[in-house]
């Protein structure tokens, strides 16, 4: 009687937990687009960035995020920079053509019509302390950070040791959950 | 049963403050767990919530960048507490992220503020904020420790108390007994005390009871006395008086005037017994102790009592050949042996046989004495008659044969001498007499034979007579000069001593009981003053003689006749 009753709750369990990983696994059929969630995702590295001292938006200025070359996410970007706020400071979208007119860019997403061009764009930034974003899609060519998608899922590589070079210092939380880190020399 | 059915009771004993004690303890108890049980609530609530912003502060990244796989991880850390039921990790719009529940508990799919707990369970919200944005929301439900375990923390408590408790109750019943004993026994000591007071009262009314019992068996016996001696004595004046009366009638012829006179000189000598045997029963007779062969003298009364007793009874002696001497009154003991025998002889109308046994005893304390017994083979006595025999006028012989003082003579006689008297005797089985006197140092001294008397002349002197009575004077003086004495007549001790300091006498004859000087210190002064002038005292009756005797001196007991003065006076003046 009472092993009977105990293999009764047992299974009962089981399916109380089957039930469980089913309902919360949150992977459902509205899953956004991949491309929609890197631009929710673009505006909220500036949280865990550190720049250097000059460069850190002062008063009411916002952080500028930049999207230099092509831009694959239109509006979707600004109604994610919009949402953001970091330290009370906005996020303001910048589309620029060039290099050249990409001063005071605190975050710079990087993508040329082709990988070469990226690169070269980024060996361009190199100059300026802005936090530098590739696709994996676009290419090769790899930004401090490098957007990858790892089993459906839009995940990061973090390359800490050039945004060290570049005087920018990346949250330890953020570098927790990057797909790979390359870590800065010490 | 009777332990539930004293409950109350024992209750009722045990003083207020036990009580409140062990309430008050109780509450305490009660109290510290309660205490205990907040301050542990208030833990586990902090806990929980520092829990839930851990988990907060090590999701924010995550969370921001939606990497469900590390929010999962950090989540799947916290379940290792078991007490956590549920926990809920939402993004910025609210949508549950990762959520974790045990025991069919889940977390709500979309977070809406405040979410309401579940039951006791302990709830804590945590908002995910980084750098002044807030990123998202964890929600936390941990339940509290089960009942049974906090219940096991109190259980030392409880234990504590429920001692402490038990300890006070079982002080407080042990007070309570004590002080019932107490009261019992107070109630008991009071009860006793109470008790003995009536016990007493009884006890004093009990003795005033037997005293005036006493009073009036002494006031009877007293009365049976005074009426005997009253009968006796009117019995022998009427012959007195009414002789008297005859011998004043002038013409009497000379043979009725000595038969008259006999008849008064008889009536006296009756009368004088008489007051013989109530002294010697009021042992106040002077005795006149001398060294008596006992053996001897029963030898020389078996012609009297021969005599005395008719030729009917036959007298036997069995006389022991070691009894010793005695020191008594010869008369009394004579006097006593008679009325024994006399009564034996009324107590065997048909005749039979008195038996008089000498033998020596030994009696415990009073040392050796001479049992000197007279038995009879008569009808005896009962039970009653026994107990009385003794008493004074106390006869069971008809009106004039007895006095009923025979047998209190002998009571009397042998309790002055020193010894004791018994009687054994059974209604139908005869009676036996015993007369104990004790044994004497000294030997009887042999008898000389009787001097023939009347022959020699009597010796004549000069005589000092010391009597305060005028009448016994008168008669003292007048016989005295009839013996042929030249006699001086004084009236008291002092008059005495003058008259022979003035004069020269051959003799004093002096009264007792006297007022002022009694005879006896005269007699003592004499002493001193002429050792050679011989004193005789006379008495009817002397408290002092009785008690001390008379020191060697010879007494005539009143009334006296004739014969007895003119021997002693005789023998003084010899």
């Amino acid at each position: 009687m009472k092993t009977r009753r105990c293999t009764c709750l047992l299974v009962l369990r089981f399916f109380a937990l089957a039930g469980l990983v089913l309902g919360f696994d949150g992977s459902g059929a509205a899953q956004p687009s991949e491309t929609a969630v890197k631009a929710s995702f673009l505006p909220r590295f500036a949280r865990y960035v550190a720049w250097p001292a000059g460069v850190q938006p002062r008063g009411g200025a916002p952080f500028q995020l930049c999207v230099i070359g092509l831009d694959p996410f239109g509006r979707m970007l600004d109604d994610a920079a919009s949402r953001e706020r970091i330290d009370g400071h906005r996020v303001t979208v910048r589309r620029v053509g060039s290099v050249d007119r990409a001063l005071g860019c605190h975050v710079a997403f990087v993508e040329g019509p082709a990988a070469q061009e990226t690169s070269r764009m980024l060996l361009a930034l190199r100059g300026q302390p802005a936090l530098t974003v590739t696709d994996g899609r676009a290419g090769a060519a790899r930004g401090m950070i490098h957007f990858t998608v790892v089993d459906g899922r839009v995940r990061f590589f973090i390359d800490e040791a050039s945004a060290a070079e570049r005087g920018l210092s990346i949250s330890s939380r953020l570098l927790a959950i990057a797909a790979g880190v390359r870590p800065r020399r010490s | 049963m009777k332990f539930l059915a004293d409950l109350p009771a024992r209750w009722s004993n045990m003083p207020m403050a036990i009580v409140a004690t062990v309430a008050l303890l109780l509450l305490a108890g009660i109290g510290i767990i309660l205490q205990s049980e907040a301050a542990y609530r208030e833990l586990q609530t902090q806990e929980t919530r520092v829990q839930s912003e851990i988990l907060a502060a090590s999701v924010v990244a995550a969370l921001d960048f939606e990497d469900r796989a590390s929010i999962q991880a950090a989540v799947d850390a916290m379940r290792v507490n078991r007490q956590i039921r549920v926990i809920g990790v939402y993004d910025r719009s609210g949508a549950l992220m990762v959520g974790y529940g045990r025991d069919n508990a889940r977390p709500p799919a979309q977070f809406v503020d405040p979410l309401s707990p579940a039951g006791a369970a302990i709830v804590s919200i945590a908002q995910v904020t980084y750098r002044g944005e807030r990123i998202g929301t964890v929600y936390f439900v941990s339940d509290p420790e089960p009942l049974s375990r906090r219940l096991t923390r109190y259980l030392m408590i409880s234990l504590l108390v429920v001692l402490s408790a038990l300890v006070i109750v079982v002080l407080a019943f042990g007070q309570a007994a004590l002080r019932r004993a107490n009261r019992e026994l107070k109630a008991r000591a009071d009860a006793l005390i109470k008790a003995n007071a009536e016990l007493e009262i009884q006890v004093a009314e009990r003795g005033k009871a037997e005293d005036q019992l006493r009073q009036s068996h002494k006031m009877q016996a007293l009365g049976q006395l005074t009426g005997g001696i009253a009968h006796d004595f009117n019995n022998l004046l009427t012959v007195i008086q009414g002789s008297a009366d005859m011998l004043r009638r002038p013409g009497l012829e000379e043979s009725k005037r000595v038969r008259f006179a006999d008849a008064v000189v008889q009536a006296s000598a009756r009368a004088a017994a008489l007051t013989r045997q109530l002294l010697a029963f009021a042992r106040r007779q002077p005795l006149q102790p001398e060294i008596i062969d006992v053996n001897e003298l029963v030898r020389d009364m078996i012609d009297l009592l021969d005599r005395t007793l008719g030729e009917r009874i036959k007298v036997e002696t069995l006389l022991a050949s070691d009894t010793c001497a005695v020191e008594a009154d010869r008369a009394q003991l004579e006097s006593a042996v008679l009325n024994v025998a006399v009564n034996a002889r009324d107590a065997m109308p048909d005749g039979g046989s008195l038996t008089i046994r000498t033998e020596r005893v030994h009696e415990g304390e009073s040392g050796t004495m001479v049992a000197l017994s007279i038995s009879d083979s008569g009808a005896g006595m009962d039970e009653d008659t026994l107990a009385r025999a003794f008493e004074p006028f106390f006869t069971t012989k008809a009106t004039g044969r007895g006095t009923g003082l025979g047998l209190s003579q002998v009571y009397g006689f042998a309790s002055q001498s020193g010894g004791d008297v018994r009687i054994e005797s059974a209604a139908g089985s005869g009676t036996t007499v015993t007369l104990l006197l004790p044994c004497s140092q000294r030997t009887a001294p042999i008898r000389e034979a009787d001097e023939a008397d009347g022959t020699v002349p009597h010796s004549q002197g000069r005589i000092l007579v010391v009597e305060d009575n005028e009448e016994v004077g008168d008669f003292a003086e007048s016989l005295l000069r009839e013996l042929g004495h030249r006699v001086t007549r004084v009236r008291s001790a002092q008059a005495a001593l003058e008259a022979t300091r003035a004069e020269a006498f051959d003799a004093v004859f002096s009264d007792v009981v006297m007022p002022g000087m009694s005879g006896l210190e005269l007699a003592d002064q004499l002493g001193r003053e002429a050792p050679d002038l011989p004193v005789i005292l006379t008495t009817g009756y002397s408290d002092e003689i009785a008690k001390t005797g008379a020191g060697g001196r010879q007494v005539i007991l009143k009334p006296y006749r004739l014969e007895t003065l003119a021997a002693a006076i005789d023998q003084v003046l010899r």
